[in-house]
């Protein structure tokens, strides 16, 4: 004996197909409440009816597909349900806002785009004050001529700021206001890099803890979105980890049997832009595995990768760089 | 190109070289589409570089009235995107305040395309909306409560055509029409490139318990795209 049920009623049907005991929504039909059943149908729950068969007949077989004697649609259903549909997508749509996958894709997205334009204009500024000032030092003073800049207002307050002399020719009035406005765009921009990236942070903390704590959460949240979500990453093989943001090399080996990367953006890793050349394919392997697990310990609602856990893998790291002291020999083969 | 101007169906036209459809708001463009007076009749240019469906319109070698549905018939629309290609088809299955009664469900993973779709079911009566993983039928086999008459698929992710098969055998009516936009590039690697793919693909539906009827290539209008229209044994 099967027990069927949509969201207009239910039967036991038996073997034979003859239908044993049936129930049906007698309630006022809103479309509100059909969207209701409806959704309890797609998560295969069972409605009141369904229920209230299911308790006289205990030892059916459940089976929510229709079968293919079913009382058909009235019109009225028909346009119940067509209703139903369009508030069930709404309320799909709201949902998706709380899916945090999607809130750090669009904070990760903000940030790459913030930086490429904040390091075109810090050099811009860089370059243009260092056009009128050829006194200072522009690889020392780097870092203080944009932020000096936007702090002064007026071209003679930044020369005292730096600390340098009147250079043969100064800018107009409307060019250092143009030159101080740039200055301040980056200086603020600056700023928006860092507030994106606090919210990154939180959001990676409580949703990718291990891997955050593994790669740190700014890395941790690169890597996911690359990869289309927590749910994604944490299904893919920890190959593919590891040369995640590498596809241009990647496809190009594949098509050229050019040799293949040794790893993606995992590489901005310390533990693996800080170790020597012929020990990086190694430790991104080891690091893309335990990236891996991390994630999937994070899926699946695990216990967090603490401080212990971390130390166990650096000291792995560590195996394999005094397993490697030196560069291995060139002869081989 | 020859000439093969005239109707293709109740709300479909053909005329010289362009697709039109009745459209079914009479003064609203969905993009920035040409619209055509003809009487009390205003007809809006379906382009073909924007819907595979019209370009496979255009392409196919055999009688275009059989690759739409009848008027005020069930659609199921798989992998429904913005909605683009959904309007035409409103206009012709709907028609304005869907006086032919017909029904589109519009099934799409992606909460950005469900947006516009809903708007769009606003105007349009008739689309239903339906936010579901393509894959997963139980999800939206609740819309779709009888066999229909026609459906197309085109969600441009791996296992298309195994998706295919599963939806027709559930929800394809018999002697229904099923049109399968089917992309290259979103299957596995595979040696021998697209055309191996397409080749696979065509192999894998005939060996169904399906029918093959023909196989469009949209080259030209889509890319590394083939359309094939399946029909119910």
């Amino acid at each position: 004996m099967h027990l069927h049920w949509d969201w207009r009623l239910a039967r036991v049907v038996d073997a034979e197909g003859i239908i044993i005991d049936e129930s049906v929504w007698d309630g006022v039909r809103s479309s509100g409440l059909v969207a209701d059943r409806i959704e309890m149908v797609r998560r295969k729950r069972m409605t009141p009816e369904a229920r209230d068969l299911f308790e006289r007949f205990p030892e059916v077989d459940f089976s929510s597909i229709n079968p293919e004697i079913w009382p058909p649609f009235t019109s009225e259903e028909m346009s119940l349900l067509d209703q139903a549909s369009i508030i069930l997508a709404r309320r799909g749509l709201e949902e998706s806002a709380g899916d945090v996958d999607r809130r750090m894709e669009h904070l990760v997205h903000a940030v790459e785009e913030m930086r490429i334009s904040w390091t075109t204009m810090e050099s811009r500024v860089v370059e243009w004050v260092g056009l009128f000032l050829t006194g200072i030092d522009l690889d020392e003073q780097r870092r203080n001529i944009v932020t000096e800049a936007a702090a002064s207002s007026s071209f003679e307050d930044l020369l005292q700021r730096l600390e340098t002399d009147s250079p043969q020719h100064s800018p107009t009035n409307e060019e250092w206001v143009a030159i101080q406005g740039a200055s301040s765009s980056a200086v603020e921009m600056s700023g928006r890099i860092k507030d994106a990236e606090l919210a990154i942070r939180t959001h990676a903390e409580s949703h990718i803890p291990s891997l955050s704590a593994l790669l740190g959460p700014l890395l941790a949240a690169r890597m996911t979105v690359a990869a289309h979500g927590r749910a994604r990453l944490s299904r893919l093989p920890s190959s593919t980890v590891q040369v995640l943001g590498a596809e241009k090399a990647f496809f190009a080996h594949l098509r050229t049997g050019s040799p293949p990367p040794k790893h993606g953006m995992i590489f901005q890793h310390p533990w693996i832009s800080r170790s020597p050349r012929w020990v990086r394919g190694k430790i991104s392997r080891l690091v893309a595995g335990k990236a891996s697990i991390a994630v999937r310990v994070d899926e699946h609602g695990g216990k967090a990768w603490g401080d212990e856990e971390i130390a166990a893998i650096e000291r792995a790291v560590q195996a394999v760089r005094s397993r490697h002291p030196k560069p291995p020999s060139k002869r081989r083969r | 190109m020859a000439d093969d101007s005239g109707k293709i169906g109740w709300g479909v036209q053909r005329r010289g070289r362009g697709l039109w459809t009745r459209n079914a708001v009479k003064g609203v463009r969905l993009r920035d589409e040409n619209l055509r007076r003809d009487g009390r009749i205003e007809w809006r240019s379906w382009n073909p570089r924007a819907s595979k469906l019209a370009a496979a319109l255009i392409r196919t070698k055999r009688d275009p009235t059989l690759l739409i549905p009848e008027p005020g018939s069930t659609a199921l629309y798989v992998g429904a995107g913005h909605g683009t290609t959904i309007s035409h088809l409103h206009d012709h299955l709907c028609g304005s305040d869907n006086h032919h009664g017909g029904r589109i469900v519009a099934v799409d993973l992606s909460p950005r395309c469900i947006r516009d779709l809903i708007r769009l079911s606003g105007a349009r009566s008739g689309i239903s909306p339906v936010l579901a993983d393509a894959r997963r039928l139980d999800q939206f086999a609740p819309f779709v409560p009888e066999r229909v008459p026609w459906i197309l698929q085109d969600v441009s992710q791996a296992g298309q055509v195994d998706l295919m098969i599963r939806i027709c055998e559930r929800f394809l009516a018999p002697s229904g029409v099923a049109l399968l936009s089917l992309k290259a590039a979103s299957e596995r690697w595979s040696d021998g490139g697209d055309e191996a793919k397409f080749t696979q693909a065509e192999e894998r539906l005939t060996s169904s318990n399906l029918q093959l009827n023909e196989r469009i290539d949209l080259r030209g209008f889509e890319d590394q795209h083939v359309m094939f229209v399946i029909r119910a044994d």
